[in-house]
């Protein structure tokens, strides 16, 4: 699927508009509040998080993004966010650890599992292991987060 | 695995938040790019989590635009003169080939080979000046010596 076939299913998507590669200032532009947002999640201090936000707009991965075979703003989200949890585990490893005591209470619901795999960056094998249940299931109940805020 | 299961197992939603490993990734993409239902479904879920991720929008303080601004264009000055560097390396004939030069004065350049040129003009004039001159006052001379003869014959008769 390459953004010209995206055009032909007429689906109106950022990069199909898109002619030359957008530089890191007009990705900023765009994006910049969203990944912002997104770091704050991960991330709560504002100094750090801004940091973070610089680090993501000036990391040469964010070049890219301009080949990624999907929307722009999906790209940065997940940049956003691996780079805010590469720094949150390095903070977790100085600092104290308080996401076993989080994990005491077991809540399955997907808004949970959505929160530990997107913002706490548990892989969903960890995720599962931690609240002893199946990868499977975990996978189901990111897919169940989706579909409930579609229908909300 | 059937299209609709594949759908529902919420593999394309970790996907497409980073959440998969290497080996899932591959079989994810080669999904996508052959079954045009979830192809379909990637394009509105991928519309679905940014509307998510625009709710919760934070503006950032407006000097971490110019830091970005510096540091990017840190960085492509640097890759700039790495690859201008890398082309001189590669291309150094080519560089002989052509020379630019900025020319600010008042003198007029000819090409080298004019010089002896002009100095065996410059040498040939002078002989024909002295060889002129000797015989403007040989000719004089030989008048002067005629003159005095005729006057000498006119004596004797």
């Amino acid at each position: 699927m390459n953004e010209l076939e995206r055009m032909n299913n007429g689906v109106d998507l950022h990069p199909v508009t898109k002619v030359a590669p957008l530089t890191p200032l007009e990705v900023y532009d765009k994006f910049g509040a969203m990944a912002y947002g997104i770091i704050l999640q991960i991330v709560p201090q504002p100094h750090l998080a801004q940091e973070i936000l610089v680090n993501v707009f000036a990391s040469p991965q964010l070049q890219a993004c301009n080949s990624y075979p999907f929307t722009f703003a999906v790209c940065v989200i997940k940049l956003a966010r691996a780079k805010a949890v590469e720094a949150k585990k390095k903070l977790m490893a100085i600092g104290t650890d308080d996401v076993e005591n989080t994990l005491e209470n077991l809540d399955l619901s997907p808004q949970r599992i959505f929160d530990l795999s997107f913002r706490q960056g548990f892989t969903p094998d960890e995720v599962a292991q931690k609240l002893k249940i199946s990868k499977s299931e975990v996978l189901k109940a990111l897919h169940d987060f989706f579909k409930s805020y579609r229908n909300s | 695995m059937e299209t609709k299961d594949f759908i529902e197992s919420g593999i394309l939603e970790a996907y497409l938040l980073g959440f998969t490993a290497e080996d899932e990734k591959e079989y994810v993409q080669n999904r996508i790019l052959t079954d045009q239902q979830i192809t379909d479904y990637v394009l509105d879920l991928e519309t679905d989590i940014r509307l998510y991720f625009d709710q919760h929008t934070i503006p950032p303080p407006p000097e971490i635009r110019e830091i970005i601004q510096l540091r990017t264009t840190k960085r492509d000055i640097q890759k700039k003169k790495h690859v201008f560097e890398q082309k001189s390396a590669e291309e150094p004939k080519k560089k002989d080939e052509y020379l630019e030069i900025e020319v600010n004065d008042t003198y007029i350049k000819v090409h080298k080979f004019w010089r002896p040129a002009f100095i065996a003009v410059f040498i040939l004039s002078k002989i024909f000046l002295i060889a002129g001159l000797y015989y403007y006052f040989k000719t004089t001379s030989l008048e002067q010596e005629n003159e005095k003869l005729k006057l000498e014959i006119q004596n004797i008769k």
